[in-house]
């Protein structure tokens, strides 16, 4: 199902955090046989340096480069699911990281809680494994999703940045729907002009409607 | 010692007083005999000298008056008429005694006598000799002394007249005759010879005093010696009396000083004593307390007031302790009535009653008694020790509800722990065996050429998890059998009485009664003991639990019942007033992790039922109960413990099932 992701996104990766090597063993089998890459980690303290690490290192530092979601147990021994999740919320990496957790017995509370919080969703053991899957590739989908959403916002503030004063001021006023000859008033130009930078917006938006640009830039606006 | 000083000087003084006055005495009484003597001898010569006379030349008026000289003078012993060329003309004898030399022959010892009459010539006055020693015929002697007298006729030497004088004589009349009897007169030589002595006795040498007689031609040294002794010390009455009170006085003034020293320290460890004992009595946390007959407080220590919170003045003074709940007056009067009857026989043993603090608090005191005797060996009263067991009271109560507590916790532990450490050892195999089966699945739907290696894999973990799960089971099931060894024949009612007060600690929250009913007597059972205590706290909580939800709490109320219900069983039931269980849960009541609560495990009835199930009996229940419109009743069986040697063959019996 991962060909449903954009490809350009790379590779999905499932990060597991299991302090029980038998269950996170099987747990990454089973999303091999769903044709999912999973990395595992015995502890949230060892996934947290793994997480480091990756940040800091490259230019583009944002993480994560690709479709990721990230199973976490609750109980652990050392650092609980719930403290490394709190950790995660304050880092800001929840969108593009999202967290299903897996319950014990009696979790059930806290686990409502973290999704209250921001998680993507919990999965009460003893859980069953191919709705588990299910979930874990609605969440890779909205980390796609969400690294998408921030590629097209990159594109368009590429693209706002090429524009010249005047031209934002031209686009502001076209966006907003007034006519030329009013946009002409308002700034004090010519019809003429206001028609020049009109076309040059349009064309370093590529768009060739004021309707189109209105829509990029709502949608990357929000 | 200053009178002991005085006194010496006293006595040192009046010695030398008495005795400088005994030897004055002495002095004087010599002087006077010296006189005395020379009186006689002076007289005696005057006498002599007209004898001279030449009127009386003719040899028979001579005699004649010579021996009239000697009768009157007694101290002449004979007197003698020579001629100048020293030719005895004649010779008179004292008629007192026998003739002067009727031993010896005068011419013998007339030297002295002869030099005296040359130097009388020679001087031409009467003349004393050296006295000399005339022999007796007694053996005795007489020590004399001659006068010569030297005669002139018409102016020429006409002869020698001479008297012999005695002088133990001439000492006898020295002096007074009661003089005489207390002293010793002698006339000595220069070398101190004695040569005529006077006088009753010998005088001691003490007081002694010489005096001489001097006559012309002669010196004689007489000697007088008192016969008194040193002065003694005691002279007389009056100073004996003095001395022998001032001793006294002194004695006595010793006796007193080293009394008062005595007495002093003697206070002095009395006072240290009795500090001693205030600091102890001070410093003791038991309260101490003195009671006379009447039971009035005499004395109590700081320990006492502080634990009763009144002041000594204020126990004292009461008519009644005030540390007596007034609740238990009249009890504590009859005891104290009874006490003072049985006067003697105090028991060391504590007596254990209650006290009331200041502020109305009640505590619990342990009291030591023994009577108080005075130094007249009489019973004055009662002394006691008071000792405040509030605090280990406290601690004990505290440290039985810990125990409890502690008790409570273990048991719910035992069965918690068991299901959670299953359920946590379960659950990884499990749900491991369940990925691997969902995985495999997943790889057959679109089989490649990695499948089978894959799948085999799978399969080979599956094989390794289940194998993993029946280690599991199997040490479960080895504690299980273990447990079974563990059974005893055990009355019913001990283990009911065993978790009652767990049952009723949870009971309390929700106002919840319980209602315990057993046979009399208990039926035995054969059980292990902490397992079915189990299953009855863990009925009981659930129907306490059942009935949290009646709004009523008087309408809560838990009824364990226990019955001999056959030969071989014993039913315990244990019903609630519950709103009941329906149909469809019931089916699934005891299914191992089934539960209607948010916190349960779900595995009390299932683990309930396998205890009872393992030992022989069956488990099953009834809701609403029967007879009535809600509620539920659960039962189970357990074999009865007979006393009969069969006891062992119920464990093998059939499982008995049950018919409500």
């Amino acid at each position: 199902m991962s060909q449903m992701l954009d490809p350009t996104l790379g590779l999905p990766v499932v990060y597991l955090v299991d302090d029980e090597d038998v269950v996170r063993d099987a747990l990454a089998w089973l999303l091999r046989s769903r044709r999912l890459l999973s990395e595992g980690f015995g502890s949230a303290e060892a996934f947290w340096q793994h997480l480091q690490s990756r940040r800091g290192s490259g230019p583009d530092s944002a993480f994560p480069g690709a479709p990721a979601c990230l199973v976490l147990d609750v109980r652990m021994p050392g650092t609980s699911g719930l403290e490394l999740f709190e950790r995660l919320v304050d880092a800001g990496l929840l969108p593009a990281l999202p967290v299903i957790f897996l319950t014990g017995h009696g979790d059930v509370p806290t686990a409502v809680a973290a999704v209250k919080r921001g998680a993507f969703d919990f999965v009460e053991k003893p859980f069953s494994n191919n709705a588990l899957v299910d979930r874990v590739e609605q969440a890779l989908q909205q980390s796609a999703e969400e690294l998408l959403r921030r590629r097209s916002q990159q594109a368009q503030s590429r693209r706002l940045s090429v524009l010249t004063e005047r031209e934002l001021e031209v686009m502001r006023l076209v966006v907003e729907g007034h006519p030329n000859k009013r946009i002409a008033d308002e700034l004090d130009i010519s019809v003429r002009t206001v028609e020049v930078h009109r076309a040059r917006v349009f064309e370093k938006m590529g768009v060739k409607s004021a309707v189109e640009l209105a829509n990029l830039l709502r949608d990357g606006g929000d | 010692m200053l009178l002991l000083v005085a006194m010496t000087l006293l006595l040192i003084l009046t010695l030398r007083h008495e005795s400088g006055r005994a030897q004055e005495q002495v002095e004087r009484l010599a002087t006077e005999a010296a006189e005395q003597v020379r009186a006689s001898l002076l007289g005696a010569q005057q006498s002599l000298q007209s004898l001279a006379l030449p009127t009386n030349a003719a040899p028979e008026r001579w005699r004649a008056e010579a021996d009239a000289l000697l009768r009157r003078d007694g101290h002449a012993l004979r007197i003698e008429r020579r001629r100048a060329d020293w030719q005895l003309v004649d010779a008179v004898d004292s008629p007192y005694g026998p003739p002067l030399f009727s031993q010896i022959v005068r011419a013998d010892i007339d030297f002295d006598t002869a030099t005296a009459c040359r130097a009388a010539l020679r001087l031409s006055r009467p003349t004393f000799s050296a006295s000399y020693f005339v022999p007796r015929r007694d053996a005795t002697g007489l020590e004399v002394l001659d006068l010569c007298l030297p005669v002139r006729t018409e102016g020429r030497d006409d002869g020698f007249l001479i008297a012999t004088f005695s002088l133990p004589a001439l000492l006898a009349d020295a002096l007074a005759a009661d003089q005489i009897r207390h002293h010793e007169l002698s006339f000595v030589e220069g070398d101190g010879a004695r040569l005529a002595r006077a006088g009753s006795s010998r005088g001691r040498g003490v007081y002694r005093a010489d005096s001489l007689v001097e006559l012309p031609g002669s010196t004689l040294r007489l000697r007088l010696d008192s016969q008194a002794g040193p002065p003694s010390l005691i002279p007389n009455v009056a100073t004996a009396l003095v001395l022998g009170l001032t001793a006294t006085l002194f004695g006595l003034l010793l006796l007193l000083a080293r009394d008062a020293g005595r007495r002093a320290r003697a206070e002095a460890a009395l006072a240290e004593a009795l500090a001693f004992r205030k600091a102890m009595e001070d410093s003791l946390l038991t309260g101490l307390r003195a009671r006379d007959l009447q039971g009035r407080i005499t004395y109590v220590n700081p320990a006492f007031c502080a634990m009763v919170g009144f002041s000594a003045e204020a126990l004292r003074e009461a008519p009644q302790p005030p540390y007596w709940p007034p609740e238990l007056v009249p009890v504590y009067e009859q005891r104290q009535a009874a006490q003072r009857q049985a006067s003697d026989n105090a028991s060391r043993e504590g007596v254990e009653t209650l006290f009331m603090r200041r502020n109305g608090e009640r505590f619990p005191v342990m009291i030591y008694e023994a009577p108080l005797v005075d130094g007249q060996g009489r019973h004055t009263g009662w002394m006691s020790a008071v000792v405040d067991i509030s605090a280990q009271r406290r601690a004990e109560e505290l440290s039985r509800q810990q125990q409890e507590r502690l008790q409570a916790t273990a048991r719910l532990a035992t069965i918690g722990e068991m299901a959670s450490l299953l359920s946590h050892e379960l659950n990884q195999p499990l749900a491991a065996i369940a990925s691997y089966a969902t995985g495999s699945l997943n790889l057959m739907e679109q089989p490649d050429d990695a499948t089978p290696a894959m799948v085999h894999e799978a399969l080979q973990r599956i094989a390794q998890q289940a194998e993993r799960a029946g280690r599991v089971i199997k040490s479960v099931h080895d504690f299980v059998r273990r447990r079974e060894q563990l059974r005893e024949a055990l009355g019913v009612e001990q283990l009911i009485e065993a978790v009652l007060p767990l049952v009723r600690l949870q009971a309390r929250k929700s106002g919840t009664q319980i209602d315990a009913d057993l046979p009399q007597p208990a039926p035995r059972v054969l059980c292990d003991r902490t397992m079915v205590e189990q299953v009855l706290l863990n009925l009981a909580r659930n129907a306490i639990q059942a009935m949290e939800q009646n709004a009523d709490p008087a309408s809560r109320v838990l009824r364990i019942r226990v019955r001999q219900t056959h030969e071989r069983w014993v039913t315990f039931y244990v019903a609630d007033t519950g709103p009941g269980i329906d149909r469809e849960l019931g089916a699934r009541l005891f299914t191992p992790f089934f539960t209607t609560r948010r916190e349960g495990m779900g595995l009390g009835l299932s683990l309930c039922r396998t205890v009872v199930e393992q030992h022989g009996g069956a488990m099953d229940f009834d809701s609403p109960v029967p007879g009535t419109r809600h509620g539920t009743e659960f039962r189970f069986t357990l074999p009865s413990a007979r006393p009969r040697t069969e006891a062992g063959a119920d464990e093998s019996a059939e499982p008995q099932t049950l018919t409500p």
